[in-house]
């Protein structure tokens, strides 16, 4: 391997992992400090350069992470490395994370010596060697999306925009995802040479009791929902007098629509460690563990990595940067359960038994982990605090509300142009982030309602899109800000539908604990059927809200005490639609099965016959006039027709009111 | 030794007592169906509930107290949200008491009663055992499908039951007596025509008549 | 026509040792050995759960309860290419619930059942995978333990796959 950053300038640097300099993160990016040698900076100055450029001059970045990879990133990437070794062209190739605009993927992005760097988006594996050919030799970026600079030296700069006038970028508030999509997330180098680990390196120069008080100046909550204030929860867990310690990051994402901690992890794993160092190091722990999501083995498998890379080179394990602390971490992989996500459950799944949370207090801070002292803290919170302990808590209390300081990322997702994860300071309305940032509702619909947190959150009805994202806000609205993952709703959703998807999700989540939620949301859950299938009644609505309500509040943990919020919220903003599926049997949204028809309109129809050969039931057949119809009876109502359909000739239409259905089962 | 006022009452526990322990050591009585003293704290059934005075709702069970403290035991809320859960719980409950070991001393009928859960019929209070039951003698009891809490001489004699506190409305155990009547060999006719003694104004005698119409419209 | 035992030959200790290897002994190593075991026999069978309490040492009630809590492990064999389709929220409003009835349509499966009849393809829903803005996605777990993520999937695209694995099975085994 070649030499890099973090090894030794020369024979006089003194830094080893048995004797490690406590100065060591400042020396490799600007120095040597312990002694002064033109060469020895030259050599560093040099590598960094390196870092950007490659060591040929000429960089391509693919970024492999799951949104990437799921829209054939891998592809591109094998296109490049083809091609690039085919013709033996001189590009260094290597990986990056991902921006977190889902819409540009699969992008890639071209950098060399004296050129602007330009990111091409929505890229084919066809499109590389033109792409390649178009930028290394012709020097022209006139087919990019975006140019991070401008040099002035290739052709067609002028028809491209610069990254930092693109609205979806400097509408931002970029934080703590200020790495995604820009580093290496697997080089240790490339994260210490944009500036990390500089807050464990300071961190560790002060006492823990400072770490903390730091971090209580700068107000930061925790961003895994709750909102909990992280130094108060650090402190309580360091004046507990039992020993061991531990420390968790809670890294087990689970709610559907949020993603934002599976960007970081996968974009920026350092600074979760560097994050968990720190505050393992603030409680005086010296064990820590994440936890990470089953469905998301990437993310698992680069904080492996990370943690590995930082073991070797000493900034985890025995004696951190010469500072006496020690400290390790272990990497543990769910198996699937997003009960998992709340606190007591996901320590019984670390412990190797069922993830059955328990009754709270004793808190975690009090009796965690086998029954000592542990604090759990969300991933974005630690890298928060990484960030914090770098920038300085003044910084990041710059921006927010009076209650709730600094940045939280979002993931807008739905029917909106752009989804993405886009970070922003708390207490901007979601109106900005969603019309502003995410674009708005796609081409030929309209927003009408947003669902914020998750399956414990609500529904807020597009009037309220002003609100803004805080907690105490969002809570008396009927949602809750949760991690943060927004779903746009648009006016092709029918809310009671859009209930009983959230309900489907929790009762099979439910862990079956207590009864409340095992047996609650399961009632609920056939009501709300009931209804979608256009038999339900007044008295229905009457047993769902006090049902509803008993859940809430008597459920043992989180997850059922948040479940009936979906249903909650939608009775609140949203009776108009539950009425028309009661009273008048229609499904306003044209969604519930039970309650629509589909005909082909045969002005429309050009006979191509693709509805027919992809109807399951046969239902489809061809008339005399060589267009084709749908056999009521038969038809099942899956809509495969409706997706295939070339023309839109398909339609739905409301069934109206049903027929004698006869008694219902109960 | 700490304080704790359960509703207005006061009484001084170690720390580290349960609410449950506290209430009685007070004499307040909280329902509780899951909690077993060394063998299960995990406060799943949610039943003894005490609201806090900061008005969050704690299992009695499992919630210790380390100061003093003051708890509401019983309120017209709290009644409302033990009532509810329990009738969850009773849902996914099969009922048939009539055939039922613990008949005489079920802690489920019991609190179906403190509760004013609806459900359970009188063969829930019937002190003969299942293998004694009248209908097996080919005596005809309405017990299967009235319901239970009457506690009237009648029942707790061992005598037939007439069906006077009403019918039960739940689907379920209604269509299971009946089978059982027909088992038993009763024509399902006989026992409507009882029934309609005191049921001929009650509207739920018609639902009754509905799912009786049905087990005998299986059967053929 | 000679008959052959059906349970499987005892595994040696050696075969053991090499499917925790590098694990530590200890009570909370249980989900991770679960995972392997479900690694080397495509699902866990009775010995396979044994096999990891006994190694980390719990009682087999215990690695029982663990096995059928979490949804990634499956106690029933399940298919060679294993289809998990997304029923996250963004995946639901876009329609992911259609793609699954076309799957299960094309797959030629009963409502409740998982597998195929040939073992070569099961279907199963699954939880967000975090590729939201993708939606709706399926995931497609292959053999060799990689898996393919489509993105923005619709019936098109899912018959493609489908036909291009059956294809390649086809192929492999002439």
């Amino acid at each position: 391997m070649s030499w890099t950053l973090l090894d030794k300038c020369c024979e006089k640097c003194t830094h080893s992992l048995d004797n490690p300099c406590p100065d060591y993160i400042e020396c490799r990016v600007n120095g040597p400090l312990c002694h002064s040698d033109k060469k020895c900076k030259e050599l560093r100055k040099k590598r960094l350069e390196e870092i950007q450029y490659g060591a040929v001059g000429a960089k391509i970045k693919i970024p492999l992470s799951s949104c990437t990879l799921a829209s054939g990133a891998e592809n591109i990437y094998e296109a490049v490395k083809d091609y690039v070794e085919k013709n033996g062209l001189k590009i260094s190739i290597s990986i990056s994370g991902c921006f977190g605009l889902d819409f540009l993927d699969p992008w890639i992005e071209f950098t060399s010596k004296g050129m602007p760097t330009a990111i091409y988006a929505n890229v084919k594996p066809k499109d590389i060697p033109r792409l390649i050919k178009e930028y290394f030799e012709e020097h022209d970026v006139s087919s990019a999306y975006v140019l991070k600079n401008k040099t002035g030296k290739a052709k067609g700069e002028d028809k491209v925009p610069l990254l930092d006038e693109l609205d979806v970028w400097k509408k931002q508030y970029r934080w703590v995802s200020r790495n995604c999509g820009i580093v290496n997330p697997e080089s240790l180098e490339e994260y210490i040479a944009t500036g990390g680990y500089r807050g464990l390196s300071r961190s560790l120069k002060m006492s823990p009791e400072q770490v903390i008080d730091e971090i209580l100046k700068s107000g930061l909550r925790g961003r895994g929902g709750a909102g909990f204030p992280t130094g108060i929860k650090w402190r309580i867990t360091r004046e507990q007098k039992v020993t061991p310690k531990y420390v968790v990051a809670n890294a087990d994402e689970g709610d559907p629509g949020a993603f934002m901690n599976r960007l970081l992890a996968e974009s920026d794993p350092f600074r979760i460690i560097e994050g968990l160092t720190i505050a393992g190091y603030a409680i005086g722990a010296n064990q820590g563990y994440i936890f990470v999501r089953a469905e998301k083995p990437l993310m698992a498998s680069r904080l492996q990595k990370a943690v590995e890379e930082a073991r070797k080179y000493g900034l985890l394990g025995k004696n951190i940067l010469g500072s006496g602390f020690d400290f390790d971490i272990e990497v543990i992989l769910s198996a699937g359960a997003f009960v998992c996500g709340e606190e007591t459950a996901l320590l019984a799944a670390i412990e190797g038994r069922r993830a059955w949370p328990r009754q709270r207090p004793p808190y975690p801070a009090q009796k965690g982990l086998w029954g000592k002292p542990t604090a759990i803290n969300n991933v974005e919170t630690l890298a928060h605090v990484a960030t914090i302990m770098a920038e300085g808590a003044e910084a990041f209390a710059s921006v927010g509300t009076e209650k709730t300081k600094g940045t939280k990322m979002f993931c807008v997702t739905g029917s909106v142009k752009r989804p993405g994860v886009y970070e922003v300071p708390v207490g901007t309305s979601i109106r900005y982030l969603v019309e502003e940032l995410a674009g708005g509702a796609v081409e030929g619909s309209a927003i009408k309602a947003v669902q914020i947190g998750g399956p414990s959150g609500g529904c807020i009805p597009a009037s309220k899109l002003d609100l803004p994202l805080d907690y105490e806000t969002l809570q008396s609205a009927g949602a809750i800000m949760g991690s943060g993952g927004i779903v746009v709703i648009n006016d092709k959703n029918c809310m009671v539908d859009v209930a009983k998807f959230f309900l489907t999700f929790t009762s099979a989540e439910s862990c079956g604990k207590c009864f409340p939620c095992r047996v609650g949301l399961k009632i609920l859950w056939d009501i709300l059927d009931k209804i979608t299938r256009g038999q339900g009644t007044e008295e229905d609505l009457v047993v769902l809200r006090h049902v509803a309500n008993t859940v809430k509040y008597a459920s043992l943990c989180a997850l059922g005490g948040t479940a009936p919020n979906p249903v909650l919220s939608t009775l609140r903003y949203f009776m108009d639609e539950y009425e028309a599926h009661i009273k008048d049997k229609t499904c306003p949204a044209k969604v519930c099965k039970a309650l629509i028809t589909y005909t082909i309109n045969e002005d429309k129809c050009i006979a191509c016959g693709q509805c027919a050969a992809n109807c399951p039931v046969n239902a489809i057949s061809k008339q005399e006039s060589g267009k084709y119809s749908i056999d009521v009876d038969k038809c099942i109502r899956c809509g495969t027709c409706y997706v295939v359909c070339p023309v839109g000739a398909v339609e739905k239409h409301s069934r109206g009111r049903r027929r004698s259905g006869g008694e219902m089962k109960w | 030794m700490v304080n704790v006022k359960l509703d207005g009452v006061e009484v001084e526990v170690e720390p580290g007592t349960t609410v449950l322990e506290a209430a009685k050591k007070a004499g307040i009585e909280i329902p509780h169906l899951c909690t077993l003293k060394d063998l299960y704290n995990g406060a799943s059934c949610r039943l003894c509930l005490v609201k806090t005075t900061r008005g969050k709702l704690v299992p009695a069970c499992a919630y210790q107290v380390y100061r003093d403290e003051e708890f509401t035991v019983n309120s017209l809320e709290l009644k409302r949200i033990r009532k509810v859960n329990f009738e969850l719980l009773l849902s996914f409950h099969k009922i048939e008491c009539w055939k039922c070991e613990r008949k005489g001393d079920c802690l489920l009928a019991s609190l179906s009663q403190e509760l004013g859960v609806e459900g359970i019929p009188v063969c829930s209070q019937c002190p003969l055992p299942p293998e004694e039951c009248l209908l097996t003698k080919g005596i005809l009891c309405l017990g299967m499908i009235t319901s239970s809490g009457c506690d009237a001489e009648c029942i707790t004699s061992g005598g037939q039951c007439w069906g006077c506190r009403g019918p039960i409305t739940r689907r379920d155990v209604l269509e299971r007596a009946f089978k059982r009547y027909e088992e038993l060999g009763f024509n399902i006719d006989d026992v409507l025509f009882r029934a309609e003694i005191f049921w001929n104004s009650v509207p739920a005698f018609e639902k009754l008549k509905k799912v009786a119409a049905e087990v005998r419209g299986g059967k053929k | 026509m000679s008959i052959k035992p059906r349970s499987k030959e005892p595994k040696t200790p050696l075969e053991e040792n090499n499917m925790f290897r590098g694990l530590k002994r200890a009570p909370h190593n249980l989900i991770e050995a679960l995972r392997r075991v479900q690694a080397r026999y495509g699902y866990l069978p009775p010995e396979g759960i044994k096999q990891a309490a006994e190694y980390v040492g719990v009682p087999f009630s215990q690695a029982y309860s663990v096995a059928t809590f979490y949804h990634q492990y499956s106690l029933e064999p399940v298919g060679k290419y294993r289809i998990l389709v997304c029923m996250g929220t963004a995946c639901h409003l876009r329609g992911n619930d259609l793609n699954f009835e076309f799957l299960r349509m094309l797959l030629g499966l009963k409502e409740g059942q998982k597998t195929t009849k040939d073992g070569l393809f099961s279907l199963e829903v699954a939880r967000c995978f975090g590729c939201c803005g993708l939606a709706p996605v399926v995931v497609i777990e292959k053999p060799d333990g990689t898996r393919q993520i489509i993105g923005n999937a619709n019936a098109r695209v899912l018959r493609a796959a489908i036909i291009k694995y059956r294809r390649q099975e086809a192929g492999g085994n002439e």
